[in-house]
């Protein structure tokens, strides 16, 4: 599928994901070494979207299951389908019949329909869920379990067989094996640490928010058309908002939300005003947006420190020196 | 490179990085998918296949950073610094030149040390040096005093002596030979210094050893004593430690119960009801019918006793209130001393340390500055809130039982007990002393399910375990 890392950077650049080396290093050995990876890190970092971004990079399908609380192997991986195992019961009443005519006893009649049993508990009545259905696809595909912290700790280990072995065990059937091995990605947001036996299982990847550089680049390519300086602005409030100490800390998605917000606004750069109006796109509690308030504050005043220092310099460079420095203290 | 790679595997181990053999299995294959020269990807590719808990992974860089790298460019640094230390004018590659051409028309004999000092082989170096480390188990190194041992003891392996010889015997063999004097002096004072620097590196090779085997150890000891370091001595720095681990309990509390709940959810199939019910299509089961369990929600009713004499390990129980709220959806809160109110509401709107701090200083429903009154406590909740505690109800109680000999009124709790489900005693008192002094524990023991001593995180994650709910 790739032939390198850097192949892997540039496949995913191509599809508007920005990824570190560490990112295509794993996605490189995960297609090597067909394991899958488990993503973590906080929420809104882009976990779900490398998995999508993945799948289309090598042009397969992808099959999402999105993991809940009370999430089952009946919805996760196949159910019988018991109303139509019964319907086919009363519609086949006659064949029955037939089969067990002639029988002398209950126990010859018993087993006759038992040689027949297979029929009701075949493939026929099995209904595939996500899991099952990336097992037996026809065709190569990407399996994204999301957010699996969200899934109750059993069903994390009967998604160990799935894992490590590409297979699926149903009992009267037998096991299901994979025709194609499937890319496998499994993202959490350590809501609860994943058992060790899932994690022995997977690649591990850890993704972090992003450096102001990395963001910066992530905004220019996912929000064409936006100015530098608002950019540097929005990102670097965005850095500093993210060091306190907030109830929910600003994603990358919300920044590209907001970013796009204000070009809609038309802004060029930042403002009070402004950012107080739209605040509420990166930042979702009351709280929080106070916290981040001084933040702002600060920040507008420095920038607006700066310009007055802009202003000063096109006037003749050595005196102006010190005249910045004063502006600046 | 693969013994390497165990060494590096079984260093991480004891730093308490879980790395199964699966995964040492998986480090090996991924490495053969890798181009090795690249430093970042090879760290990263280890990485990725040892290393799955986030928090490990600022261990593992550490490690790393010892372990692959480290010595190999000291050892450069070293020589480099030995270079240095040369006068002016000196040069290099002419006296290597010479001596070469000198060389080729002798018939000298040099071990292999003498030969990679002569040559000075970086690399001959490294590997000879690792070689003197393994044989002279320097790994077993427990402490700076040995520093100096084992370095002495590798310098002996590797026969510095014996070498140093060699090169002596060269340097006369090579005045008998007409060797330019003043070449030879230059030679005389370079081997010299490589030897200094070769010596040195052996040092440091030892310290870093040392540096591996204790990596982490400090820090897991004040990890593991913070375990068991009781309540009542915690510092401010502490509880902030701590809030992590009190909130990774509560998250496992959380997960007990979900799981019990989701046993329940699924229900058995119910054949009376569904032939009853499917009657109206002449006994053709189109709907089946489960039974279903009445889904049960626990419910959380938590005293915590916020007076002077438990007032550390009220702060710490309070972040654990805190954090079971954030789990829970219906927790309630009261905090007492001889007035009890309700701070549920308070830890829903505040940040967790400020919620404590107002949480302590009684939250504007009570005042916090009275002595101890676990009967009125008690009788305050009886009189107004022991209409929100049925059957599903938990109740927790968090306190010394130091009663300042006023009356326990233990048939308040007695009440609470015959209506909840479960009233659990977390008290910070070893058992030793419960019923002693002012202690009325006793009084009310006979109305707790479980009463557990609870004075420090190991013990309250052991409580949580057991805890029922």
């Amino acid at each position: 599928m790739f032939e390198s890392v850097e192949q892997v950077q540039k496949r995913l650049l191509d599809q508007n994901y920005i990824a570190g080396k560490k990112i295509a290093t794993v996605v490189y050995l995960a297609t090597k070494l067909n394991k899958p990876v488990l993503i973590e890190g906080p929420a809104g970092v882009g976990k779900t979207e490398l998995a999508k971004v993945v799948a289309a990079a090598v042009g397969r399908p992808l099959i999402r299951l999105q993991c809940y609380e009370g999430l089952d192997e009946s919805k996760a991986l196949y159910e019988w389908e018991y109303s139509k195992q019964l319907l086919y019961t009363q519609m086949l009443r006659d064949r029955i019949n037939d089969v067990i005519a002639g029988t002398k006893s209950m126990k010859e009649a018993a087993e006759r329909i038992a040689s027949q049993d297979d029929v009701f508990f075949s493939e026929r009545f099995i209904v595939a869920r996500p899991l099952l259905k990336a097992i037996t696809s026809s065709e190569p595909i990407c399996l994204l379990i999301d957010e699996v912290d969200k899934s109750d700790p059993e069903f994390e280990a009967f998604l160990l067989e799935v894992l490590s072995d590409y297979t699926v065990s149903v009992p009267e059937v037998g096991t299901i094996q994979a025709k194609h091995l499937p890319l496998v990605f499994l993202t959490s947001n350590d809501a609860r640490e994943m058992t060790d036996a899932l994690k022995r299982r997977c690649l591990h990847l850890h993704i972090d928010f992003p450096s102001t550089e990395e963001e910066v680049r992530i905004l220019e390519l996912k929000v064409p058309g936006i100015g530098e300086r608002l950019v540097h602005d929005i990102v670097e409030l965005v850095q500093r908002i993210r060091k306190l100490d907030l109830k929910k800390t600003p994603s990358i998605s919300e920044t590209l939300d907001w970013a796009r917000a204000l070009m809609v606004l038309n802004a060029d750069e930042l403002e009070t005003e402004l950012v107080n109006d739209t605040m509420n796109v990166i930042l979702k509690h009351q709280g929080d947006i106070a916290k981040a308030q001084s933040e702002l504050n600060a920040l507008l005043q420095r920038k607006a420190a700066e310009k007055a220092a802009g202003t000063a310099q096109p006037a003749p460079a050595q005196p102006a020196a010190p005249a910045k420095k004063s502006v600046l203290h | 490179m693969q013994k390497k790679l165990v060494e590096f595997t079984n260093l991480l181990r004891k730093a308490g990085v879980r790395v199964s053999v699966a995964e040492s299995l998986d480090a090996f294959s991924a490495l053969d998918q890798m181009p090795l020269e690249d430093r970042e990807l090879f760290k990263d590719a280890l990485r990725t296949t040892m290393v799955k808990r986030g928090d490990e992974i600022e261990t593992y860089d550490r490690l790393f950073d010892l372990f692959w790298s480290g010595f190999h460019d000291q050892l450069r640094q070293e020589m480099q610094q030995a270079l240095g230390g040369m006068p002016e004018g000196f040069d290099l590659e002419q006296l290597m030149e010479q001596l070469r051409r000198m060389l080729e028309n002798m018939d000298i004999d040099l071990g292999d040390l003498a030969k990679a000092l002569l040559s000075m082989d970086a690399n001959q170096l490294e590997k000879l040096i690792q070689q003197a480390g393994d044989e002279a188990e320097v790994q077993n190194i427990r402490n700076m005093l040995q520093i100096g041992f084992f370095s002495r003891r590798m310098t002996e392996q590797m026969d510095m002596e014996g070498a140093a010889g060699e090169l002596r015997d060269l340097m006369e063999r090579l005045r008998e030979e007409g060797f330019d004097e003043e070449r030879l002096r230059e030679l005389g004072e370079l081997l010299k210094a490589i030897q200094e620097a070769v010596r040195r590196a052996v040092r440091q090779y030892t310290e870093r050893e040392l540096d591996k085997q204790n990596h982490d150890y400090i820090e897991r000891f004040r990890r593991e004593s913070l375990l068991e370091k009781s309540f009542y001595n915690l510092t401010e720095e502490d509880l902030r430690k701590l809030r992590e681990v009190v909130q990774r309990l509560a998250q496992k509390l959380k997960s007990v119960i979900t799981m019990r709940r989701k046993r329940e959810r699924r229900g058995k199939f119910d054949l009376k009801t569904t032939m009853r019910r499917n009657m109206a299509h002449g006994g053709i089961p189109f709907e089946l019918v489960f039974k279903q369990r009445k889904k049960e929600k626990p419910k959380l009713v938590v005293l915590c006793d916020i007076s002077s004499s438990v007032a550390n390990v009220s702060r710490f129980f309070l972040q654990f209130i805190f954090s079971l709220q954030d789990c829970f959806t219906k927790v309630r809160s009261y905090v007492f001393v001889a007035e009890l109110g309700e701070v549920t509401q308070l830890f829903r709107d505040h940040e967790i340390f400020d919620a404590i701090d107002l949480a302590l200083d009684g939250g504007d429903v009570i005042n916090p500055y009275t002595r101890s009154n676990f009967g009125m406590a008690f009788h305050t909740f009886w009189r107004d809130y022991l209409s929100a505690i049925d059957s599903r109800t938990t109740v927790v109680v968090i306190g010394d039982a130091r009663n300042n000999y006023n009356d326990p009124r233990a048939w308040c709790l007695r009440d609470v007990h015959s209506k909840a489900k479960n009233v659990i005693w977390i008290n910070p008192e070893s058992p030793g002393a419960w019923g002693f002094g002012d202690s009325v524990m006793d009084k009310y023991l006979p109305y707790t399910d479980i009463a557990e001593e609870c004075r420090n995180l190991k013990q309250l994650s052991r409580l949580v375990d057991r805890l029922i709910l």
